[in-house]
């Protein structure tokens, strides 16, 4: 038997493989098609089989309710900023960065942008809190200049700027990589043809560099907006709270808030599936309109 | 090429602006790292920047006196080590499988692992699935069904091809199983990527906070950042026993414990550093 296996190559890899590809199933596939529950008065002791359907009662409901109209609304808003002022960031940075000829203070600036991405939403959303404290240092530094202290974290007005400020904060650095590490694979000569043609610094950057990141940017604002409506509970959760709520309920908070701690599953499994489903439909047409126009898509 | 003068302009402009923005990334940490080795009474009135005033380490003292941080730093580090045990177990698994040209039905298998960056795994449905499995408020609910990911799959398989085929073949006809070429050859000549894939998932171990929220009930499974975040969010210092009289304060306690929990992740960010560049570039060539 051992000496059969010993001898059968692909039936040997299969078997090496076989605890990943189970993984796979267990815990992405059979949730994926755990969706299903969102057709039915899903019932935890009866299971998917013996829970009542209901067909699309639940998706009804979802578009009736006010609430659902508010979250989405939150989602988006939250999303186009991000898509603004976040995504943009670590190309300048990194645009920026690629223009310092001192290699040991480059490196300097890099170790310390990347630091932050490797802390915690706990602990960058504690850092912030603390920051932005009635008695903190930001109130601090600007009643130095004679303004005034403001509660920041309980006005709605700055919920979503404090999000993303603290979201740029903590990724801005580390996203650079990517893009660096495109910018390497430029071939030099590029550069010396445009220098050799009179090329000045910003007309390099604007006909060598960036066709160079086209595909890096196109793919990532792919998948960027492909997960529009991802909010990422877990930096939304440290931040909100009851003053700010009306701007701070997004999809993935409501999902959490609503299904799991008031056991909703169906109605929220719902809620989870049109935000796949938009996802889906978003990055399927824009994948066919980036290929249309710039010849990059991800698949 | 001469350095002109208007490139040392723009050099010295560079410098600056990434001066700046290198103090807007290093205060925050100063300043908290101020704020937990100040005393209490300075820092409730607040007015803290970069120096600790009033210094002491009495929060220090308290935090690390108190049985619930030590235990749920326990329970982190558990967490962790073995987490990523388990996670480099199947990742490089399946990660050498897929590597291999005779693997069967390589196309397909590599098909759905792509899917699931499209598809996010649907919340509700992925903690009934952990649910069925008997693993509610059970530390594997955080790390068996987090240990696996698409992008480290790839990642680990893209260094495995570019390994010299000739090593692999060679073992083969010295009569080597799959199982043998594995666990001889590509383990031991693999280990940059396991250290890339181990830190990488060993600091998501460290830092995640969501699973652990929803599946761990009990407080004595607790990591350190559900216990951080119960101190900053829910306020929830009872038990702190904060006086009038003590030295430290919830604000001292808290910046405390925000330090104690980043001190593991600047101990390993040299070692990171040193592997995720090469790591992100992989997975960049092949997003």
């Amino acid at each position: 038997m051992l000496r059969k296996l010993q001898s059968n190559a692909p039936l040997a890899l299969f078997i090496i493989a076989l605890p990943g590809m189970l993984h796979f199933i267990i815990f992405k596939y059979v949730p994926l098609l755990g969706n299903v529950i969102a057709f039915q008065k899903y019932d935890m002791f009866r299971g998917i089989s013996g829970s009542l359907w209901v067909g699309l009662d639940h998706f009804v409901t979802m578009f009736q309710y006010a609430d659902f109209a508010n979250i989405l609304k939150n989602t988006v808003i939250l999303s186009f900023y991000r898509l603004v002022f976040a995504f943009p960031a670590p190309l300048l940075l990194a645009l920026l960065l690629n223009e310092i000829i001192h290699t040991t203070f480059k490196r300097t600036v890099q170790t310390v942008l990347y630091f932050p991405h490797f802390l915690s939403w706990v602990i960058v959303g504690g850092i912030f809190i603390r920051l932005l404290h009635f008695d903190g240092m930001v109130n601090d530094l600007l009643s130095l200049f004679g303004l005034e202290r403001t509660y920041w974290l309980q006005q709605v007005a700055y919920f979503r700027t404090i999000l993303v400020t603290s979201g740029i904060w903590k990724e801005a650095g580390w996203g650079t990589i990517i893009y660096l590490a495109a910018i390497a694979g430029v071939n030099p000569n590029l550069y010396e043809a445009a220098m050799v043609d009179g090329a000045n610094r910003w007309q390099r950057m604007r006909h060598v560099t960036l066709p160079a990141l086209m595909p890096a940017i196109i793919v990532l604002l792919l998948l960027r907006i492909g997960h529009l409506l991802d909010s990422g509970a877990e930096e939304v959760l440290m931040f909100s709270n009851p003053l700010v709520r009306n701007v701070a309920e997004v999809i993935d908070t409501y999902v959490y808030r609503v299904g799991l701690m008031d056991a909703q599953y169906s109605y929220t499994t719902a809620i989870g599936m049109f935000k796949s489903v938009v996802g889906f439909i978003l990055i399927v047409g824009l994948n066919r309109l980036a290929k249309k126009t710039t010849g990059e898509s991800i698949y | 090429m001469p350095i002109y003068r208007s490139e040392r302009w723009f050099q010295a402009g560079l410098a600056l602006f990434f001066i700046v923005m290198g103090i807007i990334m290093l205060v925050p940490m100063l300043h908290v790292i101020a704020l937990s080795l100040s005393d209490s009474h300075h820092a409730t009135t607040g007015h803290i920047g970069l120096l600790p005033q009033g210094f002491t380490l009495d929060s220090y003292k308290k935090i690390m006196g108190e049985t619930r941080i030590w235990r749920s730093l326990g329970v982190t580090v558990y967490i962790t080590v073995l987490g990523t045990l388990i996670s480099l177990f199947f990742t490089s698994t399946l990660a050498y499988a897929l590597s291999r040209p005779r693997m069967p039905g390589k196309p397909l298998i590599m098909k759905g692992i792509v899917i699931t960056f499209i598809f996010s795994v649907p919340l509700i449905p992925y903690f009934l699935t952990v649910n069925s499995l008997h693993m509610l408020n059970t530390l594997w609910s955080i790390m068996l069904p987090t240990a696996l990911g698409a992008f480290n799959v790839i990642i680990m398989k893209t260094f495995f091809q570019g390994l010299s085929s000739e090593i692999f073949d060679a073992g083969s006809i010295d009569g080597c199983s799959e199982f043998g070429i594995f666990y001889r050859l590509a383990i031991p000549l693999s280990k940059p990527v396991f250290a890339t894939i181990g830190l990488f998932h060993a600091v998501g171990q460290w830092n995640s906070y969501f699973y652990a929220l929803i599946f761990i009930r009990s407080k004595e499974l607790y990591p350190i950042q559900i216990v951080l975040r119960g101190m900053i969010v829910n306020a929830d210092m009872a038990g702190w026993v904060v006086n009038v009289d003590t030295t430290y304060s919830a604000e001292t306690l808290q910046a405390g414990v925000i330090i104690v929990a980043i001190l593991p992740i600047v101990a390993v960010y040299p070692f990171l550093q040193k592997y995720f560049v090469k790591g992100a570039y992989v997975g960049s060539l092949k997003e």
